[in-house]
């Protein structure tokens, strides 16, 4: 579905149109569900996060009409932050750090990488101008929710090293973005 | 470290920063809260975090789709509307409303929306769809004609499919016995392939319906089970 099909229906949605709401789920949900499970690393938890997610969908639909942003955009920043959310207030930080030894930061898929095109390809090509870790630990927070705590864990580096870690990163690629 | 890196003492903390930090999500829950706040309050940093979400914004592409389980859309409407799911079927038959849809993708759509929903241009083209539904019954399907592959795809959009028994798909041309045109193979999507008369048959007002039969299908060519959706072909 082009990205106007689904700005028309969730603007259908925030006035209660029910139909609109299968549509737009038929349409949506099973990458928002990919999100709950890369996120959250959990099948039934996901489930319950994405349900969740559609209840807020249903009510927050009529602030998407404000929101300066693409429809997709939209529906996966509710989801990321819904599974943020949770595992923010889930997991007492030591499990989360014993997890965080235990997983390596998977490299973009090439495939992914390669066929990406324009601002897609843009965000790689600067990701590809921070250092290797860098990089991985900027990914590895966007994509899974990863803490501050989870990644200086597991780049063994101390926590205000992270944070300084990332705002370098952070400020690079954003010159590298806007520029 | 080399040498062009800033001092980090000459790059001030700021607001951006916290924007940044709170779209990548590597914040403690606590502050997490309070920059939620502040974003419905302070309009100008709500704009920070807006563009550093759609910098990011390509990074979701990495997100693979994966199919929910049938039950889900269920248990969403009842938290929702809490009564029987049949009770906005005018929607289903208002054809303005389905003709404004850049529907011609919504085929590609079930099935993940991954690059298609950002590169495929809106198509807008007379298109055969059907909604099958039907009193008492959970069951909410959708059915689109691919014009291009010739198939049929019905998509599952709500209800519990039983796993102990086989759905089939029939069509009715006015007067006409019911023809089957197969199974539902998935409890998700299941494409229809239809013979040269079969397709002749499929048009405006033409009736799709989904019986519920013995595992294999009705055995004599016949529905022999209760229908659990049905609904009329509509051109939009």
């Amino acid at each position: 579905m082009t990205p106007e099909g689904i700005s028309e229906l969730i603007s259908r949605v925030s006035l209660r149109d029910r139909a609109a709401f299968d549509v737009l789920y038929a349409a949506t949900s099973a990458k928002l569900f990919g999100v709950c499970l890369r996120v959250l690393g959990n099948r039934t938890e996901a489930e319950d996060a994405l349900q969740d997610i559609y209840v807020k969908i249903w009510n927050k639909a009529g602030r998407f009409a404000v929101a300066d942003t693409s429809p997709i955009s939209w529906l996966v920043a509710i989801a990321r932050n819904h599974c943020i959310d949770i595992l923010r207030s889930r997991k007492p930080a030591a499990v989360e750090l014993d997890q965080a030894a235990a997983v390596s930061e998977p490299s973009p898929n090439p495939e992914q990488a390669a066929v990406a095109s324009g601002e897609a390809q843009r965000i790689y090509d600067c990701l590809g101008r921070l250092e290797a870790d860098r990089a991985a630990a900027v990914r590895g927070a966007y994509l899974n929710g990863d803490s501050y705590e989870v990644l200086a864990s597991r780049h063994k580096v101390p926590l205000n090293t992270m944070r300084t870690w990332l705002r370098r990163s952070l400020i690079k690629l954003k010159e590298c973005l806007e520029g | 470290m080399s040498p062009t890196e800033p001092d980090d003492n000459m790059i001030p903390e700021g607001d951006d920063f916290i924007a940044a930090e709170y779209v990548l999500g590597v914040i403690p829950q606590q502050e997490r809260r309070e920059v939620a706040r502040r974003i419905e309050t302070d309009k100008p940093f709500a704009d920070l975090v807006a563009r550093w979400q759609t910098q990011l914004d390509p990074l979701n592409d990495e997100y693979d789709a994966a199919q929910a389980p049938q039950h889900l859309k269920s248990r969403i409407d009842q938290r929702l509307f809490a009564i029987e799911v049949a009770a906005s079927s005018s929607f289903w038959n208002n054809i303005a409303f389905w003709r404004g849809l850049a529907f011609a993708a919504l085929a590609f759509a079930v099935i993940g929306i991954g690059r298609d929903l950002i590169e495929r241009p809106a198509r807008i083209r007379e298109q055969l769809v059907a909604s099958m539904e039907t009193q008492g019954s959970s069951v909410r399907t959708l059915a689109i004609f691919d014009d291009q592959t010739k198939k049929l795809k019905v998509t599952v959009v709500s209800g519990d499919i039983p796993k102990d028994r086989s759905l089939e798909l029939w069509l009715i041309a006015g007067n006409e016995a019911p023809v089957s045109l197969g199974l539902m193979v998935s409890p998700q999507v299941t494409e229809f392939n239809l013979s040269s008369p079969l397709l002749a048959k499929l048009r405006d007002g033409t009736t799709l319906a989904l019986t519920l039969e013995p595992v294999g299908g009705a055995p004599g060519g016949a529905p022999t089970g209760p229908i659990v959706a049905a609904g009329v072909v509509r051109k939009i």
